[in-house]
């Protein structure tokens, strides 16, 4: 295949065509910080976090979802860029109730090094403190909406590796919230199939199984993509 | 170079930012050699007086904390949140997703081990908790900001040690941020 030329970061490379700005900034490790992505998954460009600057758009493009084309200027570490970085994870942090010292993932959270990438060391905006449902239902596992971040990512892996479409999203803004079934506890879900991808994906201690307690958490999101591979491979 | 006062406080926290504060062990001397540590739960002291650097521990949480923050602001050059509780509230905010009434009808009458003739404490001499826990820098003008839960005693020897020599601490680039 043809490749095309593309400027990231000042730096010239030869790059395939369809693959998205993300994509390829990774082969040549260039930094680019996500949250909603997951290897495996189709990206959607959720959480606002890879934005990057491309000559000639004003605004700014998520480069999960945005191909590269031919002679793209991209720019990656603008303070444009951190500083909407920033901002995000702030608003993340001030959405929901994260308490790290409480929390199963403490130590191991994919929120807490991104707070540490962007440096974010207080948060500007006001806490909402909502009440959010813990889901204790389920035998094995726990659903604690107080930690979620709406990547979607277990939304995603059950729907499209697991096939089971248990997980689901409902309301909008501030009160948007990830759903089993019908809005259903998940212990009484008909759909799920109990597989444990959904905990596997998920980038906070939102998902966490009940064997375990505070910082105690280890996750494997790269399971996802190595049953997307494994499955491709026997085709 | 003329010794610097340091203060410490608790407001509403668990004490374990002043148990990982202890745990700078015998670096305490050091600090000594640069500071005059003239007030603090671990030290003598009525009055909270004017000091160079002061770090609060705990979010604010009630009339009493809010009346000692505006207080220490007057007196302190350098006002500095200590932890998690004093940064974003962490774990003393959590009765923030609750009614205030319901939190103490929990803690105070309906506890498991209540013996059914539980009252919430209200004698006119104890404070009064505020509906909300907030941060510090909700209230005041908060300098400098040390997260953790609790911050570890390196991190605290390294903020103490910087600001006593007249240096701006940058956690971020020390390595050592950190929450939880």
């Amino acid at each position: 295949m043809n490749k095309i030329p593309v400027i990231i970061d000042d730096k010239n490379f030869e790059v395939d065509p369809h693959k998205t700005i993300l994509e390829v900034c990774r082969e040549h490790d260039i930094e680019i910080l996500t949250m909603c992505h997951l290897k495996g998954l189709t990206d959607i460009g959720a959480c606002r976090l890879c934005l990057v600057e491309v000559e000639g758009i004003n605004k700014l493009l998520s480069a999960c979802t945005t191909k590269v084309a031919a002679n793209m200027v991209i720019k990656t570490q603008t303070e444009r860029i951190k500083k909407y970085q920033r901002i995000t994870t702030e608003l993340f942090f001030a959405e929901r109730n994260h308490v790290c010292a409480v929390c199963v993932s403490n130590g191991k959270c994919e929120l807490q090094n991104l707070g540490y990438k962007v440096e974010l060391d207080r948060i500007r905006y006001p806490h909402l403190f909502p009440q959010c449902e813990v889901d204790t239902s389920h035998p094995w596992y726990v659903m604690d909406h107080n930690r979620c971040i709406m990547c979607t990512r277990c939304v995603r892996a059950c729907n499209e590796v697991e096939g089971a479409h248990n997980w689901d999203v409902m309301n909008r803004g501030h009160q948007v919230r990830i759903i089993s079934d019908f809005n259903t506890p998940w212990g009484e879900s008909t759909t799920c199939t109990s597989c444990g991808k959904c905990l596997h994906a998920c980038p906070t201690g939102a998902i966490w199984p009940k064997a375990i307690v505070q910082g105690q958490l280890e996750k494997n999101p790269g399971m996802v993509n190595e049953l997307v591979e494994r499955r491709k491979m026997k085709l | 170079m003329s010794k610097k006062k340091l203060a410490t406080v608790w407001l509403g926290g668990c004490s374990g930012c002043h148990m990982s504060l202890l745990d700078i062990d015998e670096r305490i001397l050091d600090v000594a050699k640069l500071a005059d540590i003239v007030k603090s739960p671990v030290v003598d002291g009525k009055e909270f007086p004017e000091v160079d650097i002061a770090l609060v521990e705990g979010s604010v949480t009630s009339d009493e904390h809010h009346r000692e923050i505006l207080h220490i602001r007057k007196h302190a050059k350098t006002l500095i949140a200590f932890g998690d509780c004093a940064v974003m509230t962490n774990v003393t905010g959590m009765r923030n997703y609750f009614n205030l009434q319901d939190v103490f009808d929990t803690a105070y009458v309906n506890a498991a081990s209540n013996d059914k003739e539980g009252q919430i404490p209200d004698h006119p001499s104890l404070l009064r908790l505020n509906d909300k826990v907030v941060p510090l820098q909700d209230v005041v003008h908060v300098d400098f900001v040390i997260p953790g839960c609790p911050p570890d005693a390196d991190t605290i020897f390294y903020v103490l040690f910087e600001f006593l020599n007249d240096r701006i601490p940058n956690l971020s680039k020390a390595k050592k941020l950190k929450y939880g």
